[in-house]
């Protein structure tokens, strides 16, 4: 892995109105038992994230599996309809229209998954599956779109020849490669990348990380950026929104969040990161204790306090509301950083 | 346990129901006035009689009452009079259901007192040319037409044995060895594709039991081969053949239908076929119904027995 | 006639099918069952002797031969003559042809009803539409085969189309539970939300993704309904309810043998071998099938 160090010079995102803009995003999944199929309790696998996503800018995600991050990756595409809370694209709301409405706005915002072979439907040449997006938006067919095709993955470093092979006959890094050529066949502003390399040997995971790289700056695309491994989140993101049973606990510049972690959450994935034998790190390590809460029993105050090791009485009866951290727009939801509330205790160890 | 048993048995009135309807509306759909061809032998009627008959059989009120007044006699027992006998329907079936349910058990034990022996021979003997042979037998077993084989029995007993079935029917109070020659040949008829059914899923479902890991610590246990079969893997794997009894039981209420008019026995297969020749739409239509309802019981029966058996399954 | 309500899916467990044959497929197919093979050969033979029936048929199936009323099989009537004196053999060949006819037809129709039906309900699984059809075809599936075969068959009136049209509501709701079922299985996967996060309106999807994917086991199931559809309409004939006379169909054959069984045994016995014969040909090669395109049972 490449050092986390500020990968471009022009870190400041493009002034302006956001590409994507998400405001208390909600989703619940009813649990539902018994003869009449009454629901008995709800899971809520997101609970309120807002966040924005500028032109040109990478905004990374990341959290535990459970999270609820793949879940918000399916909400900001209407894959899934949101319980309530306002999605907007390009300035427009999305969290509300039809499937039909949605189609035209669907060749500008794409997803690559975690796992690519399974993405592609098994009976159809890498051709019939990058064009896919073509014909469903009526862009092109035939040879146009074939043409196309052959440019796409010329574009993601595969060869033309390529066209008629089947998913099963390529690797992980190579299926991957496809997977991005699908999505970019619509020429898309806004990539939403699921774990995208989070399947992939460290190796393969640098280059289609640098592809991905390479791509924003050629066609200036934005991406929200999924993933749970820190370092991957770091290295391409430009921000980052730390996700924790459903919220967003922390969000800013990703080498700030990263280097200066205001969030005890944050401070544990950080430290896990530190004793990463990958990164030579290990000194200082800070353990998770516990698992995490199940979303569909939330703890009550702050979703963090039991496993937080700074955790005080106002945490279990409180939800703590985002609070300015720093520079660039810094968040953290912690009632730490609400002086009034820890002033006279002791912060820390 | 008990809300599961609730909601299968509501959902079995429901497809009762449900049966009772589209059997009630596709008679009142097909095109043939009921009234026109019940009295269309006669010569000379007018119109007014036609109205009074319809009338007298409720046919001059709106579809929706004629089948909500059906539905609520159906469920009370009372199909009507038969347009033929002019008995009514419930005591026709009352008097016939007994028989077809004698023969479908019988045909029933056959299929398994064949069927189980048969597939723990070929799972024993596996990949011997007794099984292989046994495997043909069986594919041939569910092939054959249950018909062709009911009139090969009879025409070849009576060739080489000059043996015939009585022809007329006794109860078994009557007549219980009467009874039983007469009904032997179309259980056994009836009883070959469940057999066969039953032998294939044994087999396959007592490899795999032999396969798993528990058989394999009883054997290496160091208890004999035929102890391993007998006593541990067969329970097991009779689980998956017990499933397929409630499918059977539907074969073999249709097979009736046939084969009860090829044996000459009264039964509710025979009496469903002449009422649709004669067009006796109150029998027709209490005589699906209750087929639909033995179905649906057994089946219902067979479901709940399973989680008896299989203490695997659970009721969610 | 345990065969029509057991239906394929008894003897098919649901299939845990991958096809990934390809153009070779057919080859190994040929290679690792031979019994489906021999079956695909008889299945060939059929077809063949149906289609050809007018140049093999050495007499006209419907001509009575006045001077051979129930003539021993031999020479020159192969199989014998029935009772009006008409050449067996004959008929039977000319039977193969109402039997494939019926059964085609009920298998285009029934079956294209009965998947369409399915990855409807299946794709919407637990919506209104999904329970309506799925009330329906329990509905089907709750009375016995052959007594629904003789209602709707009866109602309409012995003719070849509504011999199909009865046949199709049998067929349906077997269609309908495999598709539906892998149609659950197929809008778990990824490809398929990855087809919408495309912009595959729900119709591409299924027609592009949902009917390609199952074609495996819907051959599986078609292959075993043939068979199902073949012995039917036998039974419906043979209750005179099916094929009218005069053409010539196997259970009429044999409902009109049923009457000289013991001074004509050949009446009863060529048609129905020939009816069994169709009937296990179509069964070895459904299993031949299924076991061909089931994974976990290429060690067996």
């Amino acid at each position: 892995m490449a050092s986390p160090a500020a990968h471009r010079e022009d870190t400041a995102p493009a002034p302006g109105p956001p590409l994507m803009e998400v405001t208390d995003l909600v989703k619940h999944f009813p649990i539902t038992r018994g003869l009449l199929r009454r629901t008995v309790g709800h899971v809520r696998a997101v609970d309120g994230v807002s966040f924005t996503i500028g032109a040109g800018e990478t905004v990374g995600l990341v959290g535990e599996s459970g999270s609820g991050k793949s879940t918000v990756a399916r909400l900001v595409l209407r894959l899934l309809d949101p319980t309530s809370g306002s999605v907007k694209f390009d300035g427009q709301e999305i969290a509300a229209l039809s499937q039909r409405e949605l189609t035209p706005l669907r060749r500008n915002m794409q997803i690559v998954f975690q796992d690519p072979v399974s993405s592609f439907d098994p009976r159809m040449t890498i051709c019939s599956v990058i064009t896919e997006p073509l014909e469903a938006q009526g862009i092109s067919s035939g040879q146009q779109a074939r043409d196309r095709a052959a440019e796409l993955l010329d574009l993601v470093g595969l060869s033309s020849r390529d066209l008629d092979k089947y998913p099963h006959q390529f690797s992980g890094g190579q299926a991957q490669r496809i997977g991005i050529a699908r999505a970019l066949a619509t020429n898309p502003r806004l990539l939403v990348c699921d774990e995208a390399v989070s399947a992939l040997d460290v190796s393969v995971q640098a280059q289609v990380l640098n592809l991905l790289r390479k791509l924003q700056v050629e066609l200036g695309l934005s991406y929200l950026f999924i993933a749970h491994d820190l370092n991957v989140v770091r290295y391409i993101s430009d921000r980052i929104c730390v996700m924790y049973l459903g919220r967003v606990v922390e969000q800013g510049p990703a080498d700030a969040v990263m280097t200066d972690p205001k969030h005890p959450y944050t401070r544990t994935l950080a430290g896990a990161i530190a004793a990463d034998p990958r990164t030579g790190g290990g000194t200082r390590r800070v353990v998770v204790r516990g698992e995490m809460p199940s979303p569909s029993n939330p703890p009550p105050g702050c979703p963090f306090h039991p496993r937080c090791p700074q955790a005080f009485d106002r945490c279990s009866t409180e939800v703590p509301a985002p609070l300015p951290a720093g520079e660039g727009g810094r968040t953290a939801s912690c009632h730490l950083l609400d002086i009034t509330a820890v002033n006279g205790k002791a912060v820390g160890r | 346990m008990i809300e599961y048993v609730v909601r299968r048995v509501l959902y079995g009135l429901l497809v009762i129901a449900l049966v009772t309807v589209f059997v009630f509306l596709t008679l009142r759909l097909i095109p043939g006035d009921v009234v026109r061809l019940q009295l269309a032998d006669a010569p000379g009627v007018t119109q007014e009689q036609l109205d009074a008959r319809a009338a007298a059989l409720g046919l001059d009120q709106p579809l929706v009452a004629q089948l909500l007044k059906f539905l609520g006699d159906a469920f009370t027992g009372d199909f009507g009079i038969s347009f033929q006998s002019q008995q009514p329907v419930t005591s026709i079936i009352a008097e016939r259901l007994p028989i077809t349910l004698q023969l479908g058990l019988m045909a029933l034990i056959i299929s398994i007192a064949l069927g189980v022996p048969l597939g723990l021979l070929a799972a024993y003997k596996q990949n011997s040319w007794l099984d292989q042979s046994l495997r043909v037998v069986s594919v041939a077993g569910l092939s054959i037409p249950n018909f062709w084989l009911g009139l090969l029995l009879v025409t070849y007993l009576a060739i080489w044995f000059a043996w015939s079935p009585p022809l007329v029917y006794r109860s078994p109070t009557e007549d219980l060895v009467s009874n039983l020659t007469q009904m032997a040949l179309p259980a056994l008829a009836l009883g070959v594709s469940g057999m066969a059914a039953i032998a294939r899923m044994l087999r396959s479902s007592l490899l795999e039991v032999m396969r798993s890991n528990f058989v394999r610590t009883v054997r290496a246990k160091g208890a004999p081969e035929r102890t391993v079969l007998l006593t541990h893997a067969v329970r097991n794997s009779l689980v998956p053949v017990f499933s397929l009894i409630g499918v059977q039981v539907g074969g073999i209420l249709g097979g009736t239908v046939i084969l009860e008019s090829i044996f000459a026995i009264p039964g509710m297969g025979s009496m469903i076929f002449q009422a649709v020749q004669m067009r006796d739409y109150p029998v027709v239509l209490g005589a699906v119904v209750v087929f639909g309802a033995v179905f649906v019981t057994v089946n219902l029966v067979v479901d709940l027995l399973y989680g008896v058996i299989d203490p695997r399954i659970r009721y969610a | 006639m345990s065969e029509i309500d057991a239906g394929p899916a008894t003897v098919v467990a649901p299939p845990a099918v991958r096809a990934r044959a390809g153009r070779r497929g057919f080859g190994r197919l040929l290679r690792t069952q031979p019994l489906g093979a021999i079956a695909a050969v008889v299945i060939v033979l059929f077809v063949a002797a149906a289609a050809l029936a007018p140049f093999i048929a050495p007499f006209d199936p419907t001509a009575q031969h006045r001077d051979a009323f129930l003539a021993v099989p031999g020479s020159p009537y192969l199989m014998g003559t029935d009772d009006l004196g008409r050449d067996i053999f004959s008929r039977v060949l000319y039977g193969a042809r109402t039997s494939l006819l019926v059964a085609v037809c009920t298998l285009v129709a029934g079956g294209v009803i009965g998947m369409v039906i399915g990855v409807v309900s299946g794709y919407y699984a637990g919506g209104w539409v999904d329970t309506l059809l799925q009330r329906i075809m329990d509905t089907l599936m709750a009375i016995p085969g052959i007594v629904l075969l003789l209602f709707i068959a009866a109602l309409l009136g012995p003719s070849i189309r509504n011999t199909v049209i009865a046949l199709s509501l049998l067929v349906i709701p077997t269609f309908n539970r495999v598709s539906r079922g892998e149609m659950l299985r197929i809008r778990e996967e990824l490809y398929v939300e990855s087809a919408r996060a495309s912009g595959c309106s729900t119709w591409r999807i299924l027609r592009r993704h949902g009917l390609p994917n199952l074609l495996a086991p819907i051959l599986v199931v078609a292959s075993l309904t043939f068979a199902i559809i073949i012995i039917a309409e036998s039974a419906l004939s043979f209750l005179g309810i099916g094929t009218p006379p005069p053409t010539p169909s196997w259970g009429a054959m044999l409902s009109d043998g049923s009457r000289y069984m013991e001074i004509a045994p050949w009446m009863v016995v060529f048609p129905g071998g020939a009816l069994t014969l169709g009937v296990l040909a179509f069964n070895l090669l459904g299993d031949a099938l299924r076991d061909f395109f089931d994974p976990k049972q290429s060690t067996r």
